[in-house]
């Protein structure tokens, strides 16, 4: 009987079980190949979507204006850069030395003020039904990036297409676009939310409970086969579908090492860890690098899990309220944290050879008042902000688009929204007019955005 | 270049005349823009979603979508891009017609032939200098085609039948050049079609002016299964054994065309069981049609279980399942389902079915406003309160939302036109979202419909007495009392005018007196036995929960583009809801079972079939579940064979399921004997019996392990944000399976000491005993002989049997006989 033989079954053996050849072919995937999508040849494989919750001042990093007034110009001075022409705020001296890989957009813009409605919109490319400060998530609204990307190009090497950490964004209320909703529950990310800067960093759906090895698990595997054995003909129906597959794939990343390797970071020199820096926003980075490395197509990194502003802490929202002020808290934590890790992404993936088929998007829901406020700091500004684009298909060291002279509206090219998301989308392959269906049936464009080609390579 | 638009207007006019003095031998008028032209372009497809009919256009050039806008079309089509899009001095070189023939560049790839009629049709209109249709022009009236519905029987591949053929159809009515080459009739050998699936569709325009008009190849036709080609000029020929509806389109008007491409089995012989009831007349007499042999009935294991999972959300104890197998009685099921009917978990089951469409969650309606609508409607179920009636308390719901529960239904729905899309979803069965931006383009809703409908909702409005929210910033959360009622300066605006419309039920022409209480009379004329489709409605829901798929499916989803799968049936089970009495019931029987000859030996005598409800009223939701259960189509099994193992629209086998997310979480809790934990509530509560969605903002501050919500959540429960039975999922994804490999609840359920496991193990049964127990609990049958080989001996060899036991519950927990409904 197979299940008294596989006691004897050594260990190394038994943790084959559900070989991870047979992830690719899940039935959700096939059926997926019947809907109409328009896959093309993406210049980028892999997507690390950097998300600066909060709200990023454009003028006190990416888009400075020393010759603005006093009162508008940041208090900060600016450095040139690797890329001739282009100069950013000094206090990101590092980030400098690779603006040469870049490309920025000065002139995104788009209506929402409040963070929620406008995170949602930086997370789905869609913009909301209103600008409503508690922004309702719901499955009439839009599903995230990855979400798209694994309903259309999922990943096909047995990793998973789409993986978000350390947090959930969270402004009152969960910031919509998060996950993959009217898409369906099988297109949401892997959610880490452990810290991986934790010493004991791993992902507990990759664990199993204590006191089951993978000798037990196989056990189980068997009863649970033999007791499917006993009416085959239930595998076959539709309410089973994909049933079978995903146990594999769950058997198979509980027990293989590729899912888990990935996410190992101890795996990495402890040189490369302190180079990212040991924050929990750094070792997310290299977590995000480890990952695209094996073959996970889209990584949204949040930055923070709330708006933050009055302590180095939290997100970029440096309203100066409470008595706070927004220059010594950008100084201390925001830009050195950006300036570690930034630049040290990106030249690992250079050294890597990644950078050329990964696609960096490093932006937050808004840039920034241009005038500072009674405070001395900034509020929300969604007119015109700043988004840095790096790597697959991208130009570099290229500034698309330019603001006013007090970075308050955009001056020429400017970008909408939509069209900064229909860009991306078009970066890796996926054509942005492709239709996706809601909940009701009706057929919704990826994007209804015009692609910029002005910024690809 | 908006400074010299007058100008340039004047210049266009000009050369409007001139193009029109130059070209055309023929009166300009002949080619008509609305009926030729717009027909052309949709058939071409150009102003489809995903092409020029997009909000933003395409290229630089936006067409009305589907052409629902003429007038609009016709300005882009003459007044934009300086004339070089339609250009009548030289029509040939008209953007119009190089870009969609590919003479340059075109993202949309070639969409006309030059030699095509839709070529010379915008060639003609563009030579005569772009008329617009005089206004006394003939519109189109009505569309009609033939057939509507249609069993194309596979004929064995040797023999064309001559009669299949495109036969002498009538030719398509001239255009005025008489330029035009005769329509393309698809050639049958081209096809690799079986000569039998082959089926000409035929259009025709009934006009305002009398005329009727063949337009077969101007008819756009779009399948709702993609099991045919269609030609140019409606020419089908199936390709696969199915049913697929043809939606055919002319201009504003579109008809269904529902065909059915029937295999050739020339050795069919009909096995079905004997009917039971006037459902099995109607669903065989289909199924014969089709050539398709349902399932045989499933064994009475099997029907326990699926009736209560179906009926209460519970599968069967060990003890109920072992006794009602082995009971003898020949009405067994039927008792069974009289039994569960009256069971207090059938009213908790049903509320939560409600409480998913009505939004009852605790943000909007506050923990006491979710526990009192809940209560409300779990004990309307209870007390069998005929369903109109529990509509009409629903819709005409005003009043304190803590004294009068049902208020809360608008509580939850703040703006008029939520209100009027709800309750179009769930009572009228339609989705009205699409015709709130533009006309719906598969329903014959505009967006004056929409409006007028929306402004029915325009006066409630709330007296909010009390609220102490925790996040002022959130205007979605209220807690504390309201008061739902009727403003009289309420309106809902249309946005295009920014004045209200006035109101008017949906698709009902007589506008609703200002003075009257809309609510009341929408209640009254919404749940009117009269109101077909609201019964429709109705009858379709309750077939859908039990059977796993509607007749209309998805079931918010009524239009003439997507037809029932079987109308008889829709229609017999609609007269049974609402027959008014005893009598009236028995004749829909009698009348249904008289279709079919030689079944009618079976017709069940009403009078001694404990299988029909004596007394009843109309509405009764009890009533109709019991002629619906005691089918033996309910009762069909789920194995498939040949003939049936495509068949999912009609019936022929009973439809696998995942488990509901509550049915999964309360079935493991019974299987272990480990109550479930939800915050402020008692232990024990099961998860079909939580009244709203979430349980972790408890007032009492009190916290549960938030395992068992998780595990909800995860396995689809709504968060009660739409009006919808989509929003609940079923669907089976990779994190559910890790839940149920590796997850934190079962394995605490598993390994807590004082679960059954522990109790058998204590006990004095042999291991025969234990699984025997374990394997009715799980699964409602005894282990099969090799089950019991293969875990007797795993048992018996174990070191650590709590382990081993442990072990074989996972199985049986993770087997497809336990996660799926069959």
């Amino acid at each position: 009987m197979p299940l008294i033989d596989s006691r004897m079954i050594p260990r190394r053996k038994a943790i084959q079980i559900g070989g991870m050849g047979m992830l690719g072919l899940t039935l959700p995937r096939l059926l997926q190949a019947a809907e109409s999508t328009d896959i093309k040849r993406g210049r980028a494989k892999s997507v690390i979507f950097l998300y600066q919750f909060g709200g990023p001042s454009h003028l006190d990093t990416f888009d400075p204006k020393p010759l603005a007034a006093a009162g508008v110009r940041s208090h900060y001075g600016v450095i040139s850069t690797s890329a001739p022409g282009i100069e950013i705020c000094d206090q990101l001296p590092k980030t400098a030395l690779v603006m040469n890989e870049v490309s920025l957009i000065r002139t995104v813009h788009h209506t929402m003020k409040n963070h929620n409605p406008a995170a949602y919109y930086a997370l789905t490319g869609h913009a909301p039904p209103l600008d409503d400060i508690r922004l309702r998530d719901s499955q009439e609204l839009f599903p995230a990036y990855g979400s798209v990307v694994d309903k259309l190009a999922p990943a096909t090497n047995g990793m998973p297409t789409f993986v978000a950490f350390p947090h959930v964004l969270r402004d009152g209320e969960i910031t919509p676009g998060q996950h993959a909703s009217f898409l369906g529950k099988g297109h949401d990310p892997l959610l880490v939310t452990s810290d991986p800067n934790d010493r004991r960093f791993a992902l507990p759906e990759l664990s199993l409970p204590s006191g089951v090895d993978a000798g037990r698990l196989q056990d189980r595997r068997e009863i649970q086969k033999l007791v499917n054995r006993q009416v085959q003909q239930l595998e076959q129906s539709v309410g089973a579908r994909g049933l079978e597959a995903y146990y594999e794939k769950t058997l198979g990343m509980l027990t293989s090492s590729k899912v888990r390797d990935a996410f190992n970071l101890e795996a990495e020199p402890q040189a490369v860890r302190d180079r990212y820096g040991r924050t929990t926003y750094g070792q997310s980075c290299l977590l995000a690098r480890r990952l695209v490395e094996s073959g996970v197509k889209f990584v949204n990194v949040y930055f923070a899990n709330n708006i933050g502003g009055r302590r180095n802490e939290g997100g970029w929202d440096t309203h100066g309220f409470d008595n706070t002020r927004m220059y010594p808290i950008l100084s201390e934590y925001q830009l050195p944290l950006t300036d570690q890790t930034l630049p040290t992404l990106i030249n690992d993936l250079k050294e890597r050879g990644l950078f050329e088929e990964t696609l960096i998007v490093w932006m937050g829901e808004f840039g920034r008042t241009p005038r500072l406020n009674d405070n001395i700091s900034r509020d929300h500004w969604p007119q015109c902000y700043t988004v840095m684009l790096a790597g697959g298909g991208v130009k570099r060291g290229f500034v698309y688009g330019t603001s006013d002279k007090q970075g308050a509206y955009p001056d020429k090219d400017p970008v909408q929204l939509d069209d900064l998301i229909a860009t991306i989308f078009d970066l890796i392959g996926i054509d942005p007019q492709t239709e996706l269906r809601d909940k009701l049936n009706r057929p919704i464009p990826v994007s209804a955005g015009r692609v910029v080609s002005g910024v690809m390579a | 270049m908006h400074a010299f638009s007058s100008p340039i207007r004047t210049w266009r006019f000009l050369l409007w005349i001139g193009g029109l003095a130059m070209a055309a031998p023929l009166p300009a008028a002949e080619v008509s823009f609305r009926n030729d032209v717009m027909a052309v372009l949709s058939k071409s497809g150009c102003n489809l979603g995903t092409c020029h009919g997009n909000a933003r256009g395409k290229g630089g050039f936006q067409l009305s979508l589907r052409g629902q806008d003429p007038a609009a079309d016709f300005a882009v089509l003459t007044h934009e891009l300086f004339g070089r899009r339609t250009n009548p001095n030289h029509p040939e070189q008209s953007l119009l017609l190089r870009k969609p023939s590919m003479e340059i560049a075109h993202e949309g790839g070639k969409r006309l032939d030059i030699d095509s009629p839709e070529y010379q049709v915008l060639r003609e209109w563009i030579a005569a200098g772009m008329p617009n249709d005089r206004p006394d022009a003939r519109t189109l009236k009505h569309l009609r085609v033939t057939p509507e519905e249609a069993f194309l029987a596979a004929s064995p591949a040797a023999k064309l039948p001559a009669a299949k053929l495109p036969a002498a159809k009538l030719p398509a009515e001239k255009l005025p050049s008489g330029k035009l080459p005769p329509a393309k009739l698809a050639d049958p050998a081209a096809t690799t079609s079986n000569p039998g699936w082959q089926q000409q569709i035929t259009a025709r325009a009934e006009f305002s002016d009398g005329s009727v008009r063949d337009v077969s190849a101007l008819a756009v036709y779009e399948l709702s299964q993609p099991i045919a080609e269609v030609s140019h000029d409606g020419f089908v020929s199936g390709q696969a054994v199915g049913e697929t509806t043809i939606i055919v389109r002319y201009l504003n008007q579109q008809a269904a065309v529902r065909l059915a491409f029937v295999p050739d089995r020339p050795d069919f012989i009909w096995k079905g069981p004997t009917p039971a009831n006037f459902i099995d007349e109607l669903v065989f007499t289909k199924l014969k049609t089709l050539k398709i042999n349902p399932s045989p009935v499933c064994d009475d294991a099997t029907f326990i279980r699926r009736v209560m999972l179906d009926l209460l959300g519970l599968p069967p104890t060990a003890a109920e399942g072992e006794q009602f197998v082995a009971d003898s009685f020949p009405n067994k099921r039927s008792v069974l389902i009289d039994s569960l009917l009256e069971r207090p978990e059938f009213a908790e089951w049903w509320a939560m079915k409600w409480a998913d469409l009505l939004r009852i969650e605790e943000k909007t309606l506050d923990r006491k406003g979710v526990e009192n609508f809940h209560a409300w409607l779990r004990d309307a179920f209870a007390n069998h309160k005929p369903l109109d009636q529990l509509v009409r308390e629903i819709v005409a719901g005003q009043g304190s939302t803590y004294e009068v529960p049902p208020a809360n239904f608008y509580r939850a729905l703040r703006t008029p036109f939520e209100r009027s899309e709800a309750v179009g979803q769930l009572f009228l069965g339609v989705r009205l979202q699409c015709s709130k931006c533009h006309n719906h383009p598969f329903d014959r809703w505009t967006q004056d419909d929409y409006y007028s409908w929306g402004n029915v909702f325009g006066r409630i409005d709330y007296k909010i007495l009390e609220n102490r929210r925790r996040d002022s910033n959130d205007k979605h959360e209220f807690d504390g009392e309201q008061i739902v009622f009727l403003n009289e300066l309420g309106v809902a605006k249309d946005p295009r005018t920014n004045q209200p419309r006035s109101p008017q039920f949906l698709g009902h022409a007589t506008i609703l007196q200002p003075r009257r209480d809309p609510l009341n009379g929408l209640a009254e004329w919404l749940t009117a036995a009269q109101h077909e489709r609201f019964v429709q409605v109705l009858a379709n829901r309750t077939w859908q929960q039990v059977m796993g798929r509607g007749i209309v499916d998805p079931i918010d989803d009524f239009r003439a583009t997507n037809p029932p799968s079987n109308p008889e049936l829709l229609q017999a089970i609609s007269q049974y809801l609402v027959a008014q009495d005893r009598v009236a019931q028995d004749r829909v029987e009698a009348e249904h079972a008289a279709i079919d000859q030689p079944a009618a030996t079976a017709t069940p005598d009403p009078k001694t079939n404990p299988k029909t409800n004596p007394g009843g009223k109309p509405f009764d939701l009890r009533r109709l579940l019991r002629v619906i259960l005691n089918s033996q189509t309910y009762q069909l099994s789920a194995d498939f064979h040949e003939s049936n193992q495509d068949d999912e629209a009609n019936f022929s086998r009973s439809l696998v399921q995942r488990r509901s997310a509550e049915q999964l979480l309360d079935a493991i809790s019974q299987v272990l004997e480990i109550p479930l934990e939800f915050a402020g509530y008692p232990a024990g509560r099961r998860a079909a019996q939580l009244p709203g969605v979430t349980t972790t903002r408890g007032r009492d501050g009190s916290k549960g392990n938030g395992d068992a919500d998780q595990f909800l959540k995860l396995f689809g429960k709504p968060p009660r944000l739409q009006s919808c039975d989509c929003e609940r999922s079923d669907e089976t994804t990779l994190g559910q399976t890790f839940q149920l490999v590796s997850g934190s609840l079962i394995n605490r359920f598993l390994t807590k000491k004082e679960n059954r496991l522990g109790t058998l193990l204590a006990s004095n049964k042999t291991d025969r005993e234990i699984l025997s127990e374990l394997y009715w609990t799980t699964l409602t049958r005894p282990p099969t002989a090799d089950e019991y080989t293969a875990t007797l001996r795993f048992l018996g060899q174990a070191v650590d049997r709590r382990a081993a036991l442990e072990d074989i519950t996972w199985g049986l927990l993770n087997s497809n006989e336990f996660l799926l409904r069959r």
